[in-house]
C-alpha cells in the first residue's frame, strides 16, 4: 500500500494538552463551584443545606422555595427584580447614548483643545469614586432628590469616563473619509454620527451596553446609600438587607441569588460570541 | 457655470505650512489634474476646495460664487475618495440616494435618477448589494456614481484608481475620460501617477511642496517644464538633466568636455552655468565618429517595442536613454550617445527654464 492512499491521522494530542485541559477544568470547577452550591441550596431546606455529609444533589427538589421567594410579604422579590432591570436598562441606555456621542467627538471629530479635554476625561478614571461622594451626595439632598432613581441614574447621561474611553478606540477606526462623504452628501453632525458612524460601531455598543448592565445590575453602594424604602431597593441591595434581617433562612435567600443571577447569565449566552469579539478588537487597537 | 478659482489659498497645520499660496483659474467643462510626489499638499487642495478643511487665508470661488466659508454640501461639488467610503451599511441604492434624500428630493425622482445614473454606468445589477459584496472595480464605479448623481458642477477625485489593478486602473481611466466627454462638468483629478496624468487631463497642474511649479497641457509641461523640478518629474523614464556652461557664440561645454551647439536661448550668455535637459528618447546610438558622449552600459530593460539603457559616463555621470525595441546593447557593453537638441531645455542657475525671447 503506498503512503498517498492511506490516510493522515490528525496528529496526537500530547500529554501537555492533556495536563494543560486538566488544569483548565479543575480551575474552571473552582470557579462554577459556589454558583453550584447557591443553586443546590436554592432547592433544600437549612437541615438539607448544613447536613453532613454534603448531598450534592437536593432529594427531594423543594420547588416550594421558588413559589415562596415569589409570594413574601418581607421581601418584594419581584419589585425588586423590576427596580433592577429598570435601572439597569436606564444607565445602559444613558452611557450608550452619552458616551457614544463624547467617543464620537473624541475620536472622529477635530476641534482645538481636543487631545487635552479627553485626558482630563480619561484623569476622572483615576479618580476612586468614594472621594467625590460625600459632597455629590450632599448635592442630591439638597435637591430633595434623595430616595430616588435620579441620583443613580442622572449622572450617566454626562458620560462614564471608562466607557468613552473603550469606545472612542471604536471610532477612531472609523475611515475619516466616511464622513467626510456623508459631509458632502448633506448630512448634518447629528446625523453622521447616528447614520453613519454609529452603525460601524453597533458591537462595541452593545458590549458597552452590556457592560454597564452587568455593572449596574450588581451595584450594591449607591442604591444602598441613596434609597430608603425596600420597595425601592434594587435586588443587590433587596438580597443584601433580607439575609441581614432572616438570616436563617438560607434557601429563600439562595433561590433570590439565584434568580438574581440568572438573567446576567442568560445574557452573557446569548451575546458570548459578541463579546469575545468586542473584547478582541479592542485589544488589537 | 462651473469654473473654480483658487486666490492666495494657504492651509497651515498648526506651524507647519503645507499650501503655501495657490493661485489657479479652473475653466467650466475643464479636466485638470493635480499630479506631484506624494505629501505635497494634492489631497489638502482638493478638500480644501470641497470644504472639508478650512482656507486659513485667500478665497475660493465656484461658478462665480464665494464659497470660501460654504458648507461642503452647499457648494456644488462631489468627490470620489481612493479608499471609495462607500457606507459599507448601505445598499448600492443607497449610497447613491443618500445625498438626494438629504437634499430633501421625492422619492420618485430620487429612485429615477438613482436608476439612470446607475444605467450610465451599468451599475444596475449591483444596486441591491452592499460594499463589502463587490469587486474593487465595482465598488469604484459605485463610488463614481454617488458622485455623479447628484449633478454637482465640480467633480473631485482623490487618487481614486490607486487601489486598483493595473488592467482595471485603464479601464476606469478611459471611463472617467468618457464620462467627463459626456457629463461636460468641470473635474479636478488628483493622482501621484503622471501616466494618468498625462493621459487624462486638459491641464496639468504640477505641486510640489504646497507650490504650483507648473500649469499647463500635458504637451506644455512635457515639451516645455518650467524649472528643473518639473522636467525631473514629467516623464517616465525622466528626463537627462546634466550640468553644462556656456562658451563663446552660446556653445555648450558638458561637465566631460564634450562642446555642441546649444538651443538658440543660450547665446548671449557666455560663462554661465546651466543645466541641459534632454529627454531619454533623444538620445541614440551612434558610431563613435559622431557621438557626444560614450560610456558602459549599466542596466538594458528590454520592453519590446522599445529599450530603456542606463549608462554610466566616465566622469560618473548617468544617462537615460530610449531606444528602439531591436538594441543588441547588453548589461557592461560600451555604446555611443548622440544628442539630437530639438526640444532640449535649458536651465539657468535657479533652476527656472530659459525661454527664446
Ligand atoms: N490633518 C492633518 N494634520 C496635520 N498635517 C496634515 C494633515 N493632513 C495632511 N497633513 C500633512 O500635509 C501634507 C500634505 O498632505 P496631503 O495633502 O495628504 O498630501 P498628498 O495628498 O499630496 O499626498 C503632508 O505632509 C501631511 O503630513
Ligand atoms: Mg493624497
Amino acid at each position: 500500500m503506498t503512503t498517498a492512499s492511506t490516510r493522515r491521522m490528525p496528529p496526537r494530542k500530547s500529554v501537555q494538552t492533556v495536563i494543560y485541559h486538566a488544569a483548565m477544568l479543575l480551575i474552571a470547577g473552582i470557579f462554577l463551584l459556589p454558583f453550584y452550591w447557591m443553586t443546590i441550596s436554592a432547592f433544600k431546606n437549612n437541615a438539607e443545606i448544613f447536613a453532613r455529609p454534603v448531598t450534592w444533589f437536593p432529594d427531594p427538589i423543594r420547588w416550594s422555595n421558588i413559589a415562596e421567594l415569589f409570594n413574601r410579604d418581607d421581601f418584594p422579590f419581584l419589585i425588586q427584580f423590576g427596580n433592577s432591570v429598570f435601572y439597569a436598562g436606564s444607565v445602559a441606555l444613558a452611557v450608550c447614548f452619552s458616551c457614544s456621542l463624547a467617543a464620537y467627538s473624541f475620536g472622529c471629530l477635530r476641534w482645538r483643545w481636543r487631545d487635552l479635554v479627553f485626558g482630563l476625561t480619561v484623569c476622572a478614571l483615576l479618580l476612586p469614586g468614594i472621594v467625590t461622594f460625600l459632597p455629590v451626595y450632599l448635592g442630591w439632598s439638597r435637591l430633595g432628590l434623595n430616595g430616588t432613581y435620579w441620583p443613580l441614574i442622572t449622572p450617566f447621561l454626562f458620560g462614564d469616563a471608562f466607557f468613552i474611553f473603550m469606545l472612542r478606540q471604536f471610532y477612531m477606526g472609523v475611515p475619516r473619509e466616511l464622513l467626510d462623504a456623508a459631509r458632502l452628501d448633506g448630512a448634518s453632525e447629528f446625523r453622521i454620527w447616528w447614520q453613519i458612524a454609529l452603525p460601524q460601531v453597533w458591537t462595541a455598543l452593545v458590549i458597552v451596553g452590556l457592560f454597564a448592565v452587568v455593572y449596574t445590575w450588581n451595584e450594591f453602594f449607591s442604591p444602598l446609600i441613596y434609597l430608603q424604602d425596600r420597595e425601592d431597593f434594587p435586588l443587590s441591595v433587596g438580597l443584601f438587607t433580607f439575609q441581614a434581617n432572616r438570616a436563617r433562612e438560607w434557601s429563600i435567600s439562595m433561590a433570590g441569588a439565584l434568580f438574581a443571577a440568572l438573567p446576567m447569565v442568560v445574557l452573557f449566552l446569548l451575546t458570548q460570541r459578541l463579546f469575545r469579539q468586542g473584547l478582541a478588537s479592542s485589544s488589537l487597537k | 457655470m462651473g469654473a473654480v478659482q483658487l486666490t492666495g489659498v494657504r492651509k497651515l497645520f498648526g506651524a507647519l505650512e503645507v499650501i503655501k499660496g495657490v493661485d489657479l483659474s479652473i475653466a467650466d467643462g475643464e479636466l485638470v489634474v493635480f499630479v506631484g510626489p506624494s505629501g505635497c499638499g494634492k489631497s489638502t487642495l482638493l478638500r480644501m476646495i470641497a470644504g472639508l478643511e478650512d482656507v486659513d487665508y485667500g478665497d475660493i470661488r465656484i461658478a462665480g460664487a464665494d464659497v470660501t466659508e460654504l458648507a461642503p454640501a452647499r457648494r456644488g461639488v462631489a468627490m470620489v475618495f481612493q479608499n471609495y467610503a462607500l457606507y459599507p451599511h448601505m445598499t448600492a441604492y443607497d449610497n447613491l440616494a443618500y445625498g438626494l434624500r438629504r437634499a430633501g428630493m421625492a422619492r420618485a425622482e430620487v429612485d429615477a435618477r438613482v436608476r439612470e445614473t446607475a444605467a450610465l454606468l451599468q451599475i444596475t445589477e449591483l444596486l441591491p448589494r452592499r460594499p463589502k459584496a463587490m469587486s474593487g472595480g465595482q465598488r469604484q464605479r459605485v463610488a463614481i456614481g454617488r458622485a455623479i448623481v447628484r449633478k454637482p458642477e465640480v467633480f473631485l477625485f482623490d487618487e481614486p484608481l490607486s487601489n486598483l489593478d493595473a488592467a482595471l486602473r485603464v479601464e476606469m481611466r478611459s471611463q472617467i475620460a468618457r464620462l467627463h466627454q459626456e457629463l461636460q462638468a468641470t473635474m479636478i483629478f488628483v493622482t501621484h501617477d503622471q501616466v494618468e496624468a498625462m493621459t487624462l487631463a486638459d491641464r496639468i497642474v504640477v505641486l510640489n511642496a504646497g507650490r504650483v511649479e507648473q500649469v499647463g497641457t500635458p504637451s506644455e509641461v512635457y515639451h516645455n517644464p518650467a524649472n528643473l523640478f518639473v522636467a525631473g518629474f514629467i516623464g517616465s523614464p525622466a528626463m537627462n538633466l546634466l550640468p553644462a556652461t556656456v562658451g563663446q557664440g552660446g556653445r555648450l561645454t558638458l561637465a566631460w568636455g564634450t562642446t555642441m551647439a546649444g538651443p538658440a536661448c543660450s547665446s548671449g550668455m557666455a560663462g554661465q552655468s546651466l543645466t541641459l535637459g534632454l529627454r531619454p528618447d533623444r538620445l541614440s546610438l551612434v558610431p563613435q565618429a559622431q557621438a557626444q558622449a560614450s560610456g558602459q552600459v549599466t542596466l538594458a530593460e528590454h520592453l519590446g517595442d522599445e529599450s530603456i539603457l542606463h549608462v554610466r559616463l566616465p566622469i560618473g555621470q548617468s544617462l537615460t536613454v530610449k531606444a528602439s525595441g531591436d538594441v543588441a546593447a547588453r548589461l557592461g557593453d560600451t555604446v555611443h550617445l548622440g544628442f539630437d537638441m530639438t526640444h532640449a531645455a535649458l536651465f539657468g542657475a535657479d533652476g527656472q527654464a530659459m525661454r527664446s525671447a
